[in-house]
């Protein structure tokens, strides 16, 4: 056992800082998860919250894959991706009580934000997969300028059923663009299960009807996924075209705050929860292989708390936006994104 | 599918398949000369699209072009100004375009300037968006105006609400044939603009004119925000006029343009409608009535200080447009007289527009579903008895 596990860390090549910088990013995402949905039910969040509980092994292992300047086209379910790709906690949690240091300046809620000056994320948005051809739109202009950096788009299995996803891998395919297209396949399209939504078994498979590489790779450990994601990483940037990747897991939670999910079996919701977590597994590993010890991991999540409570802070000082740029920005001529936003108006 | 790709000529056949054909007897430009020209740095003059090949047609010796010419010359000005402007379509590259705007444009940039696209209407336009974000001006067309509906969602909910909430800017244009008179019937006719003006974050560019037509997608190609672009097909290769050859040559988006002066009646309209309106308004000066045409050109952002100017000179307004009556554009321009030029008004604000139907195809009901001259006519009279 302690072999393969070795060789797991050997075969995705990264050195201790990187692997506790990984189990920092899952962590971190498992914990601001289980807290948002807490303050939610208590009533003291606004908005909706959209858990990715469960499939941090997908989101932190692809987006660890990419380097800052290559662009991340993620969806709402994403945010342990944008963590990994390097938006700022604090700010995130300024957008969902909509104030006016968060990334859309209170325009917009929740997880719908991105950091495009900053860690080059994409805005999220609902309809899906509305990100996919802008990430191919990303990819050709890296194409058309020589440069060697990636887009990478990342959707679950439910978006696979749209036009627009087929149409994506499909132009991508005949243009050979640097892109690499991530399905989170967490099983469940709300409340609509895989072979309702699909003829085929896999999602990897119809990569072959695009002519690029498919592959499927259990989310349950990180490590597997950031290689695969790597791979497809580094086939782009060396001008060898798109890649899909189909990272499996289960969504814990319910497709947003309000649903139960009393649709999800109860014994494969346990297997994954006691089976198959990314977070567990991965501390388990490092901390067998030594890279973490149950001190180190103790401080690691002391770290996380505070940094937590410091953003919950700082979100609750932020103003909220003045009421008189409702209609700002709409357009770029008026200026209003190029200066700093108004900041007397609003009260926490 | 296999409809779309063969029959977009179908409803303006005989000029362009006659050119083409023309064209092809003639031999096209040699590729390879060409590409020679490009490597050795020949330089291209300015506006030299609307100095090309047929079957696009060229400028008079008077420098007069049409409306079509107008435009393959702002893009092909453009693209020489700026490497960053490409153009993406379906059929834009060795075919030309669907009406020929780009017909030598690969010639000169290449296939990867100008990019023939699989019939995913929605997904270009979405990379549009993208490539948009990273610092590139896209140029989409659609080979008609109708097939936008098939990119509302990356065009609408995409675009249009980026850079509200990301503070991103969309320098893209997505360029189509517009409007109806050509028999193209119900999905080659269609005149989308409100959909577009109604949604955030667009501009929405109507012009009448090739020189406005010119200077407007000029404008577009350099705006820092989604611009969506309607090139009426009747107008085409039926209105030419001189056109500026001023490589700087823009017109500011966002401004209407009064076509006709006059005192008694304003005319408030767009597109192929102004020509109609000005066709009115010769009728009508014949029996004394003095009509003010005031042409939108764009129709958002509006320009409402024009119209309000128009009619507090004329104290009377007719708003005619080419899309469906119903919530249209009319319904705007006149709850904006309402609201802000009432004290102007003699007469209530009428509209002439077409019912909301689609595009009928017969010559009787594409007739009667067009706004005519007489429509026209018989509306400023009975403003005038007002």
């Amino acid at each position: 056992m302690a072999t393969k596990t070795k060789s797991a860390i050997d075969k995705a090549g990264l050195d201790d800082e990187q692997l506790r910088r990984l189990l920092y990013l899952l962590k971190l995402t498992r914990y601001f998860d289980e807290r948002m949905e807490a303050l939610y039910r208590q009533g003291r969040l606004p908005g909706a919250i959209y858990s990715g509980r469960g499939q941090e092994g997908t989101h932190v292992g692809v987006a660890f894959a990419l380097r800052k300047d290559d662009s991340l086209f993620p969806t709402h379910r994403d945010l342990s991706a944008q963590f990994a790709k390097g938006v700022e906690l604090k700010r995130v949690m300024a957008q969902f009580w909509g104030r006016i240091d968060g990334y859309t300046r209170g325009r917009d809620g929740n997880s719908h934000m991105g950091d495009w000056a900053g860690a080059h994320t994409f805005a999220v948005l609902s309809n899906l997969p509305s990100a996919y051809p802008p990430a191919a739109g990303a990819a050709l202009a890296y194409k058309k300028r020589g440069e060697d950096r990636v887009a990478m788009a990342i959707c679950g299995d439910g978006a696979t059923s749209n036009g627009r996803w087929h149409e994506s891998l499909n132009v991508s395919a005949i243009w050979q663009l640097p892109v690499v297209w991530v399905v989170n396949n967490n099983q469940w399209a709300y409340s609509t299960p895989n072979d309702l939504e699909m003829p085929t078994k896999t999602v990897a498979e119809r990569a072959e009807a695009y002519s690029m590489p498919g592959v499927r790779v259990d989310a349950q450990d990180v490590l597997d996924v950031y290689v695969v994601a790597r791979d497809a990483v580094e086939r782009a940037r060396s001008g060898e075209g798109p890649s899909l990747v189909e990272s499996v897991s289960l969504r814990w939670r319910g497709h947003a705050g309000h649903d139960p999910a009393k649709y999800v079996p109860k014994e494969t919701l346990e297997e994954y929860m006691t089976k198959k977590d990314p977070v567990k597994r991965f501390q388990e590993l490092l901390t067998k292989e030594g890279v973490v010890d149950d001190a180190a991991v103790e401080e690691l999540d002391g770290r996380i708390k505070k940094e937590f409570d410091e953003g919950y802070e700082f979100a609750q000082r932020s103003p909220l936006p003045e009421p008189a740029d409702v209609t700002a920005g709409v357009f770029a001529d008026d200026g209003y994104w190029e200066r700093e936003p108004g900041r007397t108006g609003g009260t926490p | 599918m296999s409809e779309r790709r063969t029959d977009p000529e179908a409803p303006q056949a005989s000029p362009s398949i006659a050119a083409e054909q023309a064209a092809n007897a003639e031999g096209k430009p040699d590729r390879a000369d060409e590409e020679a020209k490009r490597a050795s740095g020949e330089k291209v003059e300015a506006g030299a699209a609307g100095h090309g090949a047929e079957p696009r047609g060229k400028r008079t010796d008077a420098g007069e072009a049409t409306y079509l010419i107008a435009i393959a010359e702002a893009l092909w000005e453009e693209m020489e100004r700026d490497e960053s402007v490409f153009m993406m379509g379906e059929d834009i590259g060795v075919y030309g375009g669907a009406f020929k705007v780009t017909e030598g444009f690969i010639e000169r940039f290449g296939p990867d300037r100008v990019m023939d696209t699989p019939i995913a209407e929605d997904t270009f336009t979405g990379i549009a968006i993208g490539a948009a974000m990273e610092g590139l001006r896209p140029v989409v067309e659609l080979q008609y105006a109708d097939f936008i509906t098939c990119a509302f969602d990356e065009l609408v909910a995409v675009g249009g609400k980026n850079h509200y909430r990301s503070g991103v800017p969309l320098p893209f244009v997505i360029r189509g044939p517009s409007g109806g008179g050509v028999r193209g019937a119900p999905f080659h006719s269609q005149n989308p603009e409100p959909w577009f003006a109604y949604a955030p974050g667009l501009k929405v560019i109507c012009p009448a004119f090739p020189n406005d037509a010119k200077g407007l997608l000029k404008a577009a190609i350099r705006d820092d925000n989604p611009c969506v672009f309607f090139e009426h097909k009747w107008i085409y290769r039926r209105i030419r006029e001189v056109v500026s050859e001023d490589p700087d040559f823009t017109v500011p988006i966002g401004s209407a343009d009064v076509k006709r002066s006059g005192g008694d009646v304003s005319i408030v309209t767009y597109g192929a409608m102004v020509h109609k309106a000005l066709e009115a308004a010769d009728e009508l000066a014949d029996d004394g009535v003095d009509v003010e045409v005031v042409d939108l050109r764009t129709i958002y952002p509006m320009d409402t200080e024009t119209i309000l100017e128009s009619v507090a000179k004329t104290s009377r307004a007719l708003v005619l447009y080419e899309s469906n009556r119903f919530l249209g554009v009319g319904a705007e321009v006149a709850a904006v007289i309402a609201e802000e030029g009432f004290e102007s008004l003699d007469a209530p604000v009428m509209r002439v527009a077409p019912p909301s139907t689609p595009v009928p195809f017969s010559p009787p009901l594409e007739d009667a579903f067009i706004p005519q001259v007489e429509d026209i006519v018989e509306a400023v009279n009975r403003l005038s008895k007002w």
